[in-house]
């Protein structure tokens, strides 16, 4: 067992290396901080003069050998315009961005298992066809279109919930089913698919021979047979909830690090754009490793497959 | 009127009581009886077989008698089981607490009856305690006594293992054991041994006879196989296009059948003593394409004008004897002996001078996750001309191995293969594509190695345009020259292989690697997947392509019955080991080699031969 979180592990840290060395160069490569910064008709001379002061002069790969050397005792650099440290700028925002995406990932499971069983359980009828249609549109809605139309429709007409804030747990509404929809409907055309797949399996049929209840033949034998191969749908689900968090914080000026990348992208905050990417690539490839930990642990024939058996 | 599902006084002594039952799939456009009038009735304590090839109807009628077919399936007439009668309107509560209570059923496919990813003595212990309303601690104990009495080996070790870490075998144990779970007066083995060896099938025939015994239950035990019905069956009934058409005793039936049918069904078995199969004409009819008047009577060679245009009384199985037939036959079977295949006898083994394909000390290594797995190892033998070797042995033993050496699919790990004299050449090499016109294979599923979007003739012509041979005419002669002798009338040449049936199939196959004149045709359970009135005429086939082109067959095969009934020579594979090599008869009369003696007394026979049991016994 500890081999093969052993190896897990040694490639998530590769995965990490090459993203941040990605990030590293594209950022450089494409355009700099100190234009970015100072108004258009600046004298050349000055921003010479701020790029040596804040090391861009040198070349690329020296710049990168120290950003590693930096980040390796923990260091993250800084902000060039306060100074401040790079990671207390982005550990600020990372409690609302996690608020965000964790209830939109409770929404998720919550809202897309159970419809998903539900139209498995009642495939072929009305009421199928309703949550797949539903489903489909979910999908397809983009976020930022879903998020302005909610807000239209509940902020604007109805003005039952304030379009913008963060202080209280209504604020979250909306962003949520932003952020969650697609994801929901995903969610729910597989559970559908893989229960009926699973509701057709010779054991299922066996389990009605010895007199189970259709409820306890769903709940205690198809659902946990047909929830293991979901789970990597929910590791996907990872990405695809940060690489939506930016859309939809921007959408509804929410306070996390969605908005803080798109904002120091476009400051040349390299710093922070780093430290940013760093942490939400983090977050994913570790999404991944739990995606496979939680595999042995639910799942006996990849337990005994992988030699970790008991 | 009475009552969905009421109870009844309870009836013990006959736990099944079917009639007049007719089970049909239905739509809103249309409806389709599946099984039609069927009529049946189990003692307490009785074996019922329920024979018939696939298709016929066995599993439909199980299933309807515990209420078990979905909301698309209509069933009218009776069904009773031992306190209840099962109708449509019977509500789901009702029927679930009939459901292993007073009739369990067990599956072919006992591997993937089970919950994948929970220990079997979990849901062995939930199932007791559900059905017999006892505390988790004891229904343990239960759980594990019923382990115990299923002969489990190690029961408390096996108790905490996961489906996927048993054998089939276990498998069906552990199935067996759950249907035990809820003391039923009833018990549905569908096909229980189908999937499994020989020798396993029979410990669990075994185990079924004497846990009837003792618990003095009613089963009905379907079956396709008739050696297996003589095995362990006091009646029964046999099941033609959806329609018992005789039923009785088990003796009666096997010594003096009366439907042309069920003698056409015991004919077509191969037997060790070496009967040789003849199959039954044609093929069992779709259910929406059933004739009217007697459904076997475009098979019959018996039929009247009559048969065509009226049904004959339908049979039931309710004790006495009964035959649903205009004209059936009287007297007991006479088995006419056919012509033994010549054979000049030679010991397969020696270095022969005149060996066609010979392996010789040849070993077989696969790649693995965990390494290299060796398959076979030290096998030596030899083909000679006009000989028909089978290799036989249970699943995993490295039967297909060898018929893969033999091929070139394999290069042997050690020691050698030869083919007249040369190296047999590896596939995909360029000396391969000669080696391969001279030995052809015929693999077990026809329908995996038919192009679905070609037409029969253009495949069976395919082998002669990729080797060049011949003019446009002259392929075409040939074509309808090797559907001839398989068998296949000619228009079916122009039929793509999803319209024809599964025995038709097999013979464009074999249609197919006769095109280029092979001198060596490797059959790899070739027969496996057909029913056997099909399995008889492709065997009847073999024998005589070989008798006419002096073929000569290797013929891999777990079914001791057809090696005796097809081979010259047996080679007898254990673990990737020959362990006995030599002429069919004189082994089959006197194995040397304590397993083959095994083999041939797990093999379910229609015939006990006494010199058999004779020698078993000594
Ligand atoms: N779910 C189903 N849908 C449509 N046809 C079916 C279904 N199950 C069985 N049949 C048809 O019913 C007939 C009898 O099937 P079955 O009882 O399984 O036969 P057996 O068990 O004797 O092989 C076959 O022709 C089969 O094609
Ligand atoms: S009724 Fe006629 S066709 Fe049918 S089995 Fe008897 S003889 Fe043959
Ligand atoms: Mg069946």
């Amino acid at each position: 067992m500890t081999g093969f979180v052993f190896r897990k592990l040694l490639r998530t840290l590769f995965t990490l290396f090459l993203v941040v060395t990605f990030v590293f160069f594209v950022l450089r490569l494409t355009g700099d901080p100190v234009s970015a910064m100072m108004p258009d008709d600046t004298d050349p001379a000055i921003l010479d003069e701020l790029r040596k002061q804040w090391g861009l002069d040198r070349p690329l790969g020296v710049q990168y050998l120290e950003y590693w050397f930096n980040l390796l005792q923990g260091d993250f650099g800084n902000a060039y315009r306060d100074g401040r440290p790079a990671i207390e700028i982005v550990a600020e925002r990372v409690p609302a961005t996690l608020k965000l995406t964790l209830t939109a990932f409770a929404f998720i499971v919550i809202a897309g298992f159970p419809l998903g069983i539900f139209a498995a359980v009642n495939r072929g009828t009305a009421i199928d066809r309703g949550i797949m249609t539903i489903s489909v549109t979910g999908f397809s809605l983009p976020n930022f279109f879903l998020g302005i139309l909610l807000i239209f429709l509940l902020s604007v007409t109805l003005r039952w919930l304030p379009a913008y804030g963060s202080d209280h747990w209504y604020n979250l509404i909306m962003p949520v089913i932003t952020l969650g929809t697609a994801g929901a409907a995903v969610i729910a055309r597989f559970v559908r698919s893989s229960m009926l797949e699973v509701l057709n399996a010779p054991y299922i049929r066996a389990c009605r021979a010895r007199g189970m209840t259709e409820r306890a033949i769903i709940w205690t034998v198809a659902l946990p047979n047909a929830a293991i191969p979901t789970i990597t749908i929910m590791g996907f689900m990872v990405g695809t909830l940060i690489g939506g968090s930016i859309v939809t914080e921007t959408v509804f000026a929410w306070p996390g690090i969605g908005r803080l990348l798109i904002d120091a992208v476009t400051a040349r905050e390299l710093a922070v754009v780093q430290t940013v990417v760093m942490i939400t690539a983090a977050s994913m490839v570790f999404a991944n490793l739990a995606v496979d930990l939680l595999y042995l642990v639910i799942d006996p024939r990849r337990r005994y497959a992988s030699g970790t058996g008991e | 009127m009475e009552g969905p599902a009421e109870k009844l006084k309870a009836d013990y002594s006959t736990p099944l009581e079917i009639s007049g039952l007719t089970v049909s799939l239905k739509t809103k456009a249309w409806k389709c009886a599946i099984v039609e009038d069927v009529s049946l009735r189990v003692r307490s304590g009785e074996i019922l077989g329920l024979v018939g090839e696939s298709g016929s109807g066995k599993t439909v009628t199980c299933l309807a008698a515990l209420g078990l077919l979905g909301p698309a399936w209509q069933t009218e007439g009776e069904i009773r089981l031992a306190r209840t009668r099962i109708t449509d309107a019977a509500s789901a509560s009702q029927l679930v607490s009939v459901r292993g209570r007073e009739a369990a059923m067990i599956f072919q496919d006992a591997s993937a009856s089970l919950n994948p990813i929970e220990k079997v003595g979990k849901q062995l212990t939930k199932t007791v305690a559900r059905l017999r309303g006892v505390s988790t601690g004891e229904a343990r104990e239960i759980a594990l006594d019923l382990l115990r009495r299923v002969e489990m080996p190690d029961p408390e070790e096996r108790f905490h293992s996961y489906p996927f870490q048993l054998s089939g075998g276990q498998n069906q144990r552990v199935m067996i054991a759950v249907a035990l779970a809820g003391r039923p007066e009833l018990l549905f083995a569908d096909e229980p041994t189908t999937a499994l060896d020989v020798t396993v099938q029979s410990q669990i025939l075994d185990l079924i006879k004497s846990l009837r015994d003792e618990t003095k239950m009613g089963v009905v035990f379907v079956t396709h196989d008739l050696g297996v019905v003589k095995e362990v069956c006091d009646s029964v009934a046999v099941l033609y296009a959806g329609r018992i058409v005789e039923s009785g005793s088990v003796e009666r039936i096997m010594n003096a059948p009366r439907h042309p049918y069920t003698l056409g069904l015991i004919e077509s078995m191969p037997t060790l003593s070496g009967h040789v199969p003849e199959g039954i004409e044609g093929q069992v009819p779709a259910p929406d394409k059933r004739p009217q008047g007697c459904a076997f009577a475009p098979r019959c060679d018996k039929a009247q004008e009559r048969c065509r245009t009226q049904l004959p009384l339908g049979a039931r199985s309710d004790g006495g004897d009964s035959v649903a037939c205009f004209f059936p036959l009287e007297g007991n079977l006479g088995r006419t002996e056919r012509p033994e295949l010549s054979s000049h006898s030679r010991p397969a083994d020696g270095p022969s001078t005149d060996a066609l394909l010979s392996l010789k000390d040849a070993a077989c290594d696969y790649d693995t996750r965990r390494g290299k797995f060796r398959a076979v190892s030290g096998i030596t033998l030899s083909l000679n001309e006009g000989d028909r070797l089978a290799v036989i042995g249970e699943s995993g033993s490295g039967k297909s191995t060898i018929g893969k050496l033999m091929l070139g699919i394999e290069p042997t790990s050690e020691g050698t293969a030869t083919f007249m004299g040369n190296p047999v050449p590896i596939l995909g090499t360029s000396d391969h594509i000669a080696f391969a016109r001279s030995v052809q294979l015929v693999p077990q599923n026809p329908f995996l190695s038919l192009d679905p979007r070609a037409t029969i003739g253009s495949q069976i012509e395919e082998p002669l345009e990729i080797h060049g041979i011949g003019t446009r005419q002259e392929r075409r002669a040939r074509r309808c020259e090797l559907l001839e002798s398989a068998g296949l009338s000619l228009d079916l040449a122009t039929r793509y292989p999803h319209e024809i049936s599964g025995g038709q199939c097999q013979r464009a196959v074999i249609a197919r690697a006769l095109a280029l004149r092979p001198k060596v045709l490797i059959c790899d359970e070739a027969t496996a997947s057909l029913d056997v009135s099909v399995q008889a005429r492709i065997i009847e086939l073999l024998r005589e392509l070989h008798r006419m082109h002096d073929l000569s067959i290797v013929f891999i095969t777990h079914d001791l019955r057809l090696a005796r009934s097809l081979c010259s020579h047996v080679a007898v594979m254990r673990s990737g080991q020959l362990v006995e090599l030599g002429e069919t008869s004189p082994m089959f009369e006197a194995p040397e080699h304590p397993y083959t003696s095994q083999l041939l007394a797990s093999m379910p026979d229609v015939e006990v031969a006494d010199s058999r049991t004779m020698e078993t016994m000594q």
